[in-house]
């Protein structure tokens, strides 16, 4: 790794307060493997499957725990504490609701129609909240639980009230929907009592947005162009040498396409990562985030590629391939003082493992 | 035994080197921290291995002792015989064979899982559920049906009550919680054909009945239909599907970019399924014309003559089909054909219609087959 990859590309406004000389940057790195995580999976999957879907629960926390046990920063690791009983219940709540829904639906069509719209209004940004929640408590390093203090009115807001506004105004306020969701999970979590803070401005947001809105423009205006020509061209063309010629032009147009506008998917995910964790702050510790386009989608396609081609069988090493390549290119800029966070009620981890043990303490993701 | 780590207290984020011991006692020790840690065995909670990932001893107070030496831990609880975790679980997540074999076997069981496990699961949960389930299933179907593709029958009144008095002497005594109801409409480019909806309404077009040398042989296609509705194919077919559905997403539900390509998955057996479904209401079919003394042949003769009348644009050649594409089993196998009649004996072209619409969601939805027509 060369002296600072991180620095250049961070889109966060740079701290505010003085840096101490003794700043560093403390890489994330990801010490599993593709076939330990094959065995893992492919057990996974057969319990799943001999149990009828029962032991999915636990494959989760299995999965969970491979991938937050192999995460190190600073020499330590995350630890997932979900409990399959708790993910089991909120699949269950999902799968109940879904049938019953489906028989309202058959009995009272118009009535289940207006039920569901309410449901996605309220619903969604409860169960993202809900889902937050679980998954930040679920989290500790360095015995330290996250947290997450985030309500179902924000989450309404974030989730539901920008996305109105980006409609009523035709997507131009889209970024700041993007920028708002985001917010929300981030500003929210906290690291023992140590509140995140997210930094990242509309400013990125927009910019990236309309960057990625005016590549996407340029690469079918730019095939629209060239089928013109070459529509033209091949109108005239009766001399079956010259169809030859246009089939290999239009295949070559084909892939130049396919690549240009993966190029831009690329640089919309990179950017929207980078934005979104390069943006935290948590007390003195500042996240840096690197992920660069083309990096990004060479893996993803060749990951699909390799996946279908082995009729699944590659599954694992793709899923390690990209959690690495994330994780690799994020680090936190740190002022040395990891160790100088205390746990948000004082006491241990049995506490907060208890307060959120009531009957809503269910993982409705998958 | 003394295992190195690192013990965290649960109160800052702070670490501190430390030497975890297993004592003789039977209390586990921490040396380093900065107070003296100490725990009888029953009450110290060791994680359970996953992988090689970072093994941590929990105390009663909310500290933690963490550790990479794995081996360690596990030969420490070995041979103080502690119980629990799921020690079992991690053996077979790290051996390659058991992986090699846990892959054919899941091949192995998916495929028992759709050929056998599915339509057997979708049959008993069929027979639980109350038979007002197979009412809301194809409930508005007929009214969209009248609106795109039907007329009014124009058979005479005398004629549709002749053949509907038939009909309830032979659904009366069946007595299976369904409401059997014999609807007439003008088939107009559906030709001649019979349906059954969920709920036991079977529509004849008014084609079939001129088709139709004799009543018997009406009498015989509306045996079938009742075999539908009957053997509730509708629900399980949409039980079905949704079994298949569950199994894609437990296999590969979280890579989303492929999903796409699982969403065909239902779509293929779906014609399996309902050539089954067809074998099943013709064997109704045939029992029940025995039961009522009336000739199975009327059946195989109206079966043939439909197939005639629908299928000049048959191809002949296309018994090699893949078993898995084809909504009903050719004609041939269903009945034995005049042989005054070469034509009926070609196979019925339906592969291409069975195109399932794609959907970017896992398609737990998929729309079930609300009418079940005797001929395509």
């Amino acid at each position: 790794m060369n002296e600072n990859p991180y620095e250049r590309a961070s889109p966060a406004s740079p701290p505010s307060t003085p840096q101490p000389a003794s700043r560093e940057l403390l890489p994330f790195e990801f010490r599993g493997n593709g076939g330990e995580y094959f065995r893992i999976w492919i057990v996974n999957l057969l319990l799943t499957i001999i149990t009828l879907g029962i032991y999915s629960a636990w494959a989760k926390v299995r999965r969970l725990r491979y991938f937050y046990g192999n995460t190190f920063v600073d020499g330590q690791s995350f630890e997932y504490h979900g409990q399959p009983l708790a993910i089991l219940k909120g699949r269950l709540i999902v799968v109940a609701g879904y049938v019953v829904f489906i028989i309202a639906s058959n009995r009272f069509p118009i009535f289940s129609s207006l039920l569901a719209l309410v449901l996605v209004i309220f619903g969604v940004p409860w169960i993202i909240m809900r889902s937050r929640k679980f998954q930040m408590r679920m989290t500790s390093y360095r015995n330290l639980r996250f947290n997450f203090h985030g309500e179902f009115g924000g989450a309404l807001a974030a989730f539901i009230g920008y996305y109105l506004l980006a409609v009523i105004t035709l997507g131009i306020m889209f970024p700041s929907w993007i920028r708002k969701r985001v917010q929300y999970s981030l500003d929210n979590a906290a690291y023992g009592n140590q509140q995140f803070s997210f930094l990242t401005g509309n400013g990125v947001y927009y910019k990236f947005c309309f960057i990625t809105f005016f590549l996407g423009i340029a690469v079918y205006g730019g095939l629209f162009v060239v089928l013109k020509t070459l529509f033209n061209v091949d109108s005239l063309a009766t001399d079956i040498d010259v169809m030859a010629n246009a089939g290999i032009v239009g295949w070559v147009l084909i892939c130049a396409f396919i690549v240009a506008l993966l190029g831009v998917a690329g640089y919309y995910q990179a950017s929207a990562a980078n934005a979104a964790f390069g943006g935290v702050q948590v007390g003195s510790q500042y996240v840096r985030s690197n992920l660069r386009a083309w990096p990004l989608i060479g893996i993803y396609v060749s990951n699909l590629f390799a996946i279908v081609f082995t009729l699944g069988l590659y599954y694992p090493w793709a899923m390690v391939r990209q959690v690495r390549y994330q994780l690799e290119n994020t680090a936190i800029d740190s002022d040395g003082n990891l160790e100088a966070f205390t746990a948000s009620s004082g006491v241990g981890i049995d506490a907060v493992g208890e307060e959120v043990g009531d009957f809503f303490d269910v993982d409705f993701g998958i | 035994m003394v295992i190195a780590g690192r013990y965290f207290d649960g109160r800052t984020s702070a670490g501190a080197e430390a030497r975890l011991e297993f004592g003789a006692d039977g209390n586990v020790r921490v040396y380093g921290a900065a107070e003296p840690i100490a725990a009888p065995l029953a009450e110290i909670k060791i994680s359970e291995r996953v992988g090689n990932i970072t093994r941590r001893i929990s105390f009663p107070g909310g500290g933690v002792f963490e550790t990479h030496d794995n081996d360690a831990v596990d030969q420490a609880r070995e041979s103080l015989g502690m119980r629990g975790g799921s020690p079992l679980v991690h053996w077979l997540e790290s051996r390659w064979h058991v992986a090699v074999g846990a892959m054919v076997a899941v091949v192995l069981v998916s495929i028992a899982f759709v050929h056998w496990g599915v339509p057997a699961v979708a049959n008993w949960a069929a027979g639980v559920m109350p038979a007002e389930i197979d009412r809301s299933i194809g409930a508005g179907t007929l009214d969209v049906l009248d609106r795109v593709a039907f007329e009014p029958s124009e058979l005479p009144k005398e004629r549709q009550k002749q053949l509907s008095d038939r009909f309830v002497t032979m659904t009366k005594p069946l007595d299976d919680g369904h409401e059997y109801q014999l609807e007439f409409r003008h088939g107009g480019h559906i030709g001649a054909n019979a349906f059954a909806l969920p709920s036991g309404i079977v529509v004849m077009t008014d084609e079939l009945v001129e088709l139709a040398k004799s009543d018997d042989e009406i009498i015989s296609v509306l045996a079938h239909e009742v075999g539908h509705v009957r053997g509730r194919h509708a629900l399980r077919q949409l039980l079905q599907a949704a079994g298949i559905s569950s199994l894609a997403f437990a296999l590969f539900g979280d890579v989303s970019a492929i999903s796409g390509v699982l969403s065909a998955a239902p779509a293929l057996l779906h014609a399996k399924n309902s050539r089954d479904f067809e074998r099943e209401a013709d064997a109704f079919a045939k029992q029940w014309l025995r039961e009522n003394g009336i000739a199975e042949s009327n059946f195989d003769t109206i079966l043939c003559r439909l197939d005639d009348s629908h299928g000049d644009a048959d191809d002949k050649d296309d018994k090699d089909d893949f078993d898995y594409f084809s909504s009903h089993p050719s004609t041939t196998e269903r009945a034995q054909c005049p042989k005054e009649e070469p034509e009926a004996a070609t196979e019925e072209e339906t592969p291409v219609e069975e195109e399932a619409p794609v959907e970017e969601e896992m398609p737990v939805e998929q729309e079930p087959p609300v009418d079940t027509p005797l001929q395509e």
